[in-house]
C-alpha cells in the first residue's frame, strides 16, 4: 500500500456521556475495528464517512484532509467517495436492485463488474423487500462497490445474517479484498470476521483503542481474555494439520508438542486451519489419566483468573496458545485453582469447529 | 331544481382558491416540513410554533389579524397599496391568502410526519453514494414521504374548501366575487333558502368525498 491511501484518524466525538477518542493510522489494506456494541465503532465509521462531524481533531485520507477542526475543514459525505456498507443494508425501498446500484452513478463497466462479483444479475429487477437477507447484503455491497469508492467502510455487514449466510458472504468479501485496490475499514464485534479478512485489527472499548495488531495476535495475546469476554468470542486458534483420517472421521492438528483432534475436515497435511472452541466447552481437570470419551486432554498452565463476573474466566497457556475457559465459581473453589497452576483442558472433538475455508 | 349561476360561482371560486392555495403553499410547505423534520437549527421551536399558530387560533382571530395586516393602513397592505395601488382586502386575493394561512399548518404537519418516517440512515446512505442534500431530498426523502405529502395536500385542500372564519373577516362575503361555498351556505341559511342550502351542502359533500377517494386511489397501490 502506498502512502497516498494511508488513513489518519485523530479526533474526538462526544455523544451524550459517551466520548470516542482515537488517534491512529491505518496502513494496511483491510483494517478491522473490534468491539462490543456501544464501544464507539459505529460512531468512528460515521465520522470517517462524514455523516457525523467530530467535535475536534483531524481525519485525513492520504494527503487529503477530510476533516480538520482547526482549519474548519469538513468535507461532506458526497465529496468523500467512501462506499459505506451498513449492517441493515439500507437499500432504498422504492428503487429496484438495478436502480439502487445505479444510485451512485457508476460508469457502466463498474456497474456490471459489481453485479458480476456479487452474482446478483438475477435480482436486478426486484425490489429490496423481495430479497432475502443475504441477497440484500450482496446488493448493498455491490452498490457501494459500483461507485468506485476510494475506501470501503463496512459496519457489521454480516451481523444481521445467520452463520450459514455469513459463510457464504465472506468469500465475496475476500474476493473484493483480492480483486480491488480499495482499502477497507471493517467494523465488527466478531473476532472470526476480523481474522477472516483483516490485516490489522484495533480493539476498541468505551471509545478508546485498547490494542492493535494482527487479529490472531490480538486474540492470543495475554490481554485476550478480557477481550474475549468483551467481544463474546471464545477461542480461535490457527493450527497446522498433522494427519487426517477420513475413515475414522478425525483430523489431528498440531498444538505445540501436543495434538488436538477435531472432526474430519478436507485439508492437506501442513495446512493451517482456524478452529473455534467455546470457553464453556472446555473442562478443567487436575489429572490427565481420565477414563473419558473426550479425545483431547491438553496440558496447560493457568496464566490468569478473573472472578469478577458470574463465572470464573481462566486464561490457560497451552504451549504458546492462550485458551479462554469459563467455569463456575464452585468448580474453581472445589479444584482450588490458582495462577501458575498446571491443569488439563479436556475438550471433546465435536466441540471444535473449523471457522472458514 | 337547478343549481343557480351564483351557486356555480361560489363552488368554482372555492375549488379555484383551494387549488391555487395548494400550488402556492406546497413549495414553502415542503421546505418548512423538511426543515422541521430533518434539520436542527436555532429557532426551530419558534418556527414550528409560528407555522402552527393558525391551527390553534380561532380562524376569526387569524382573519382579523390578517385584516389589520393587509388593510390599506396595515403593514403589508399599506405597502402594496402605495407601490402597486392595489387593495387586497375584500378581493379574491384575500380569499386565497386567508385560506392558505389557515390550511398551511395542516399541510406542514402531514409533510413533517411523512418526512420524519423516512430513516435518516437511508438519507445518509444516499449521501455516501455521492448525492448532494438536494438530490437526497428529491430522490429519497420526497418519494418515501409521498403518502404524507399527498395526505397533507388533501387535508389542506379540504380545509381550504371549507374555510369560513378567516375568509369572511378579510375577504367579506361578496356574491360572485369573494363568496365561497361555505359563505354561500351561510348566506343561504340566513336567507332561509332551503333548496339552495341542500344543493350546496350536497355538492360540497360530494366534492370532499371525491377528493378523499382520489387520494386513497393514488396512495394505495
Amino acid at each position: 500500500m502506498t502512502d497516498s491511501t494511508e488513513i489518519r484518524l485523530d479526533f474526538r466525538k462526544s455523544l451524550g456521556s459517551f466520548t470516542l477518542e482515537v488517534n491512529c493510522t491505518l496502513e494496511t489494506k483491510v483494517s478491522a475495528f473490534l468491539g462490543v456494541s456501544g464501544s464507539g465503532k459505529s460512531t468512528l465509521l460515521n465520522c470517517v464517512s462524514g455523516t457525523l462531524t467530530p467535535d475536534e481533531g483531524e481525519i485525513a485520507f492520504g494527503d487529503e484532509i477530510l476533516y480538520k477542526s482547526a482549519a474548519k475543514i469538513n468535507l461532506p459525505p458526497e465529496k468523500r467517495r467512501f462506499g459505506y456498507i451498513f449492517q441493515e443494508g439500507y437499500l432504498f425501498p422504492h428503487l429496484t436492485v438495478a436502480q439502487n446500484i445505479r444510485y451512485g452513478q457508476p460508469n457502466p463497466r463498474k456497474y456490471s463488474d459489481a453485479i458480476d462479483v456479487l452474482e446478483i444479475s438475477e435480482l436486478l429487477q426486484r425490489y429490496p423487500k423481495e430479497l432475502s437477507g443475504g441477497q440484500r447484503q450482496r446488493v448493498a455491497i455491490a452498490r457501494a462497490l459500483a461507485m468506485e469508492p476510494r475506501m470501503l467502510l463496512m459496519d457489521e455487514p454480516l451481523a444481521a445474517l445467520d452463520s450459514a449466510l455469513k459463510n457464504r458472504i465472506i468469500p465475496y468479501l475476500h474476493h473484493i479484498k483480492e480483486a480491488f485496490e480499495t482499502p477497507i475499514l471493517y467494523v465488527t464485534h466478531a473476532f472470526s470476521e476480523a481474522m477472516a479478512l483483516a490485516d490489522e485489527a484495533f480493539l476498541i472499548a468505551d471509545g478508546e483503542i485498547m490494542a492493535r495488531g494482527e487479529p490472531h495476535q490480538l486474540l492470543t495475546a495475554p490481554s485476550a481474555m478480557p477481550i474475549a469476554q468483551l467481544t463474546g468470542v471464545e477461542n480461535i486458534l490457527l493450527l497446522p494439520v498433522i494427519a487426517s483420517d477420513k475413515v475414522r472421521g478425525l483430523t489431528s492438528l498440531e498444538i505445540g508438542a501436543q495434538s488436538l483432534v477435531i472432526p474430519y475436515i478436507e485439508a492437506e497435511v501442513g495446512e493451517v486451519v482456524p478452529v473455534a472452541i467455546r470457553a464453556e466447552d472446555i473442562i478443567i481437570s487436575l489429572e490427565p489419566n481420565l477414563t473419558i470419551s473426550a479425545r483431547n486432554i491438553l496440558l496447560g498452565k493457568i496464566q490468569y483468573l478473573d472472578v469478577r463476573s458470574e463465572r470464573t474466566w481462566l486464561s490457560i497457556l497451552v504451549e504458546w496458545h492462550h485458551l479462554a475457559v469459563k467455569i463456575t465459581h464452585e468448580a474453581r473453589e472445589a479444584l482450588e485453582l490458582r495462577e501458575n497452576m498446571e491443569v488439563y483442558c479436556v475438550i471433546k472433538a465435536s466441540a471444535i469447529n473449523r471457522l472458514w475455508d | 331544481m337547478r343549481i343557480t349561476p351564483a351557486e356555480v360561482a361560489a363552488l368554482s371560486l372555492s375549488i379555484k382558491v383551494a387549488l391555487l392555495s395548494l400550488v402556492i403553499m406546497l413549495p414553502p410547505g415542503l421546505l418548512v416540513g423538511w426543515l422541521l423534520a430533518k434539520r436542527t437549527f436555532p429557532g426551530k421551536a419558534f418556527l414550528n410554533t409560528f407555522v402552527m399558530w393558525p391551527l390553534v387560533l380561532p380562524p376569526i382571530v387569524s382573519g382579523y389579524l390578517l385584516l389589520i395586516l393587509l388593510g390599506k393602513h396595515g403593514f403589508i397592505g399599506g405597502f402594496i397599496h402605495r407601490v402597486f395601488g392595489i387593495e387586497i382586502v375584500f378581493s379574491q386575493v384575500a380569499v386565497v391568502i386567508a385560506v392558505s394561512i389557515i390550511s398551511f399548518p395542516l399541510l406542514v404537519r402531514s409533510i413533517v410526519t411523512g418526512m420524519e418516517a423516512v430513516p435518516q440512515e437511508l438519507e445518509n446512505a444516499a449521501r455516501t453514494l455521492g448525492a448532494s442534500p438536494l438530490k437526497v431530498f428529491w430522490t429519497i426523502t420526497f418519494p418515501l414521504a409521498y403518502r404524507g405529502i399527498i395526505g397533507g395536500t388533501i387535508l389542506g385542500f379540504s380545509k381550504s374548501l371549507g374555510e369560513f372564519g378567516a375568509t369572511i373577516m378579510v375577504a367579506g362575503n361578496i356574491p360572485g366575487k369573494t363568496q365561497t361555498m361555505a359563505l354561500a351556505i351561510f348566506s343561504a341559511v340566513h336567507l332561509g333558502e332551503d333548496a339552495s342550502v341542500y344543493r350546496l351542502v350536497f355538492v360540497s359533500t360530494v366534492v370532499a368525498f371525491i377528493a378523499l377517494w382520489l387520494t386513497e386511489r393514488f396512495t394505495l397501490r
